[in-house]
């Protein structure tokens, strides 16, 4: 390995990131209030890939970044390291999730019933050119129901273990500040299910489709059904100095869980997320449940998945190929060289030697 | 009548910014000078139970504001989620006043009025949610 020592970019470096920049012009609290508040699930899903719930900064990430995710979630984690640890809350239990949406593929009369909250799952696509030419598109106002649904849902794998159809799991009594943190330990494997719930937790999306589609389609042992899916809200609970416990505020979280057949039994795969993003955590549950007996490098085996989700390190890894690499391409080229000159040399030999016909 | 301090300080964290900025404003006056002990931004981890099997996991931190200050012997402490250090410190004056038991019908009547526009702001929330229950009929 050697380096070179090279000067002469200053001038184009300044101007490169001012010319980024300037593409997108002034950044305003009210262009930051207006992302937050028309790309709500784009928020979300900054918050949940970056591990750090403030729609507020994510938005304003967002609008530094001009819009690119990786740069969004960079600028949040790096941000999320100059600020203390104050507390680490009391866990959430689904029981208590102030629930909007609760469906399961897997069971059509499901204790609680299915209430579909806010989608497009049932929607017609279609793009609303319309505006462009001037026109407001302005949606169509809810009918509220003359009575609230429950805040609360019950769990479908609670129904389903009383049918003895799954195996309830017993209580973890972990202390919330004993759980295994990845933001402060090493991940080693085979990885704890915390540490892996946690990395899946603030997985990239796209990653994490990936991987689990590829689980989906096949390359998986086990084909996923949506067993429950919810998109709620959660108290953050902590502790007041003289020891009361109490709502921080609220988080929105998506949580999956998803079932597959095995022997006389149901398995479950299970994901949560910051934020509203159910395709990561489809994917993300579809890959825990698939993780057990995963061969070696493939799609689904804990090691692979867990290193490749990572959306701050991969994309860090893949954007540094576009870094200066003169010295080792040029060592390359060397090599090259020198073994087609060798080549030529020995092939040049050969002939002399080659006995005429 | 007064809340009970669970119910008093979850109401306070999540009441309108503006709204206790200016009750926290006002509470200034019926209090002794106070001592800041902090008024910082920070994180709070959130941890969840896994439903498949029971494991407790680290979900993400939240950004909250934490203001804790002191008048005498009381305490006043707030936490809210966001980065509005006013708000939180508005919440611990509330804290601090009714532990004091300054301007106490104020704060009651002031929590009262939040915890009723949150309940409020739910049922309209879970209304609309209810709107969206798929009535099963199987042929």
């Amino acid at each position: 390995m050697a380096y070179v020592a090279t000067r002469g970019g200053e001038q184009a470096i300044e101007q490169a990131e001012r010319l980024f920049r300037a593409e997108m012009g002034e950044i305003t609290p009210e262009r930051v209030a207006e992302i937050k508040t028309a790309l709500p699930y784009l928020i979300d899903r900054v918050m949940g890939e970056a591990s750090l719930y403030d729609e507020d900064l994510a938005a304003l990430a967002l609008a530094q970044a001009g819009g690119d995710l990786y740069e969004a979630v960079l600028l949040l984690r790096a941000w999320r390291t100059t600020q203390p640890r104050l507390h680490v809350a009391r866990p959430i239990d689904q029981g208590t999730l102030f629930t909007h949406r609760r469906i399961s593929a897997a069971f059509k009369d499901i204790p609680g019933g299915q209430v579909l909250g806010p989608t497009l799952d049932y929607s017609h696509r279609i793009i609303a050119t319309d505006v462009l030419e001037g026109a407001r598109y302005i949606p169509a106002p809810v009918t509220p129901a003359a009575t609230p649904a429950p805040a609360h849902q019950p769990s479908v794998a609670a129904w389903q273990a009383e049918n003895d159809l799954v195996e309830m799991p017993g209580f973890d009594e972990t202390a919330p500040e004993d759980i295994p943190d990845v933001t402060r330990e090493p991940v080693l494997f085979p990885a704890t299910r915390a540490h892996r719930l946690q990395s899946l937790a603030r997985a990239d999306t796209g990653a994490t489709l990936a991987l689990g589609y590829a689980a989906m389609r096949g390359y998986g042992q086990a084909h996923p059904t949506v067993n429950e899916l919810r998109l709620c809200e959660a108290e953050i609970i902590v502790t007041h100095p003289k020891g009361t416990a109490f709502s921080a505020g609220r988080v929105k979280v998506s949580q999956a869980e998803v079932v597959s057949k095995k022997g006389d039994t149901l398995e479950l795969g299970f994901a949560a997320t910051l934020g509203w993003n159910e395709v990561k955590c489809i994917s993300a549950a579809t890959l825990d449940l698939n993780s057990k007996g995963a061969p070696k490098g493939s799609p689904t085996e804990e090691e692979f998945y867990l290193y490749h989700t990572e959306g701050v390190e991969s994309s860090g890894f893949c954007i540094h190929f576009k870094l200066p690499h003169y010295v080792t391409f040029q060592s390359s080229l060397d090599a090259m060289r020198s073994a087609k000159k060798t080549s030529k040399t020995a092939e040049k030999t050969s002939t002399s030697k080659e006995p005429a016909q | 009548m007064t809340h009970p301090h669970n119910l008093c300080l979850t109401t306070l964290a999540r009441s309108d910014a503006c709204a206790i900025k200016t009750f926290g404003e006002e509470l200034l006056d019926h209090l002794d000078p106070v001592e800041v002990l902090s008024s910082r931004t920070g994180l709070v981890m959130l941890p969840m139970r896994d439903t498949a099997q029971g494991t407790g996991f680290h979900l993400g931190e939240v950004l909250v504001s934490e203001a804790h200050i002191r008048m005498g012997a009381h305490e006043g402490y707030g936490m809210r989620r966001g980065r509005d250090l006013e708000a939180a410190m508005a919440m611990a004056l509330v804290d601090l006043a009714l532990d004091a038991g300054r301007a106490v019908a104020d704060c009651t009547a002031f929590v009262s009025e939040q915890a009723k526009m949150q309940q409020a702001q739910d049922h309209d929330t879970l209304c609309r949610v209810e709107a969206t229950r798929v009535d099963m009929e199987t042929f």
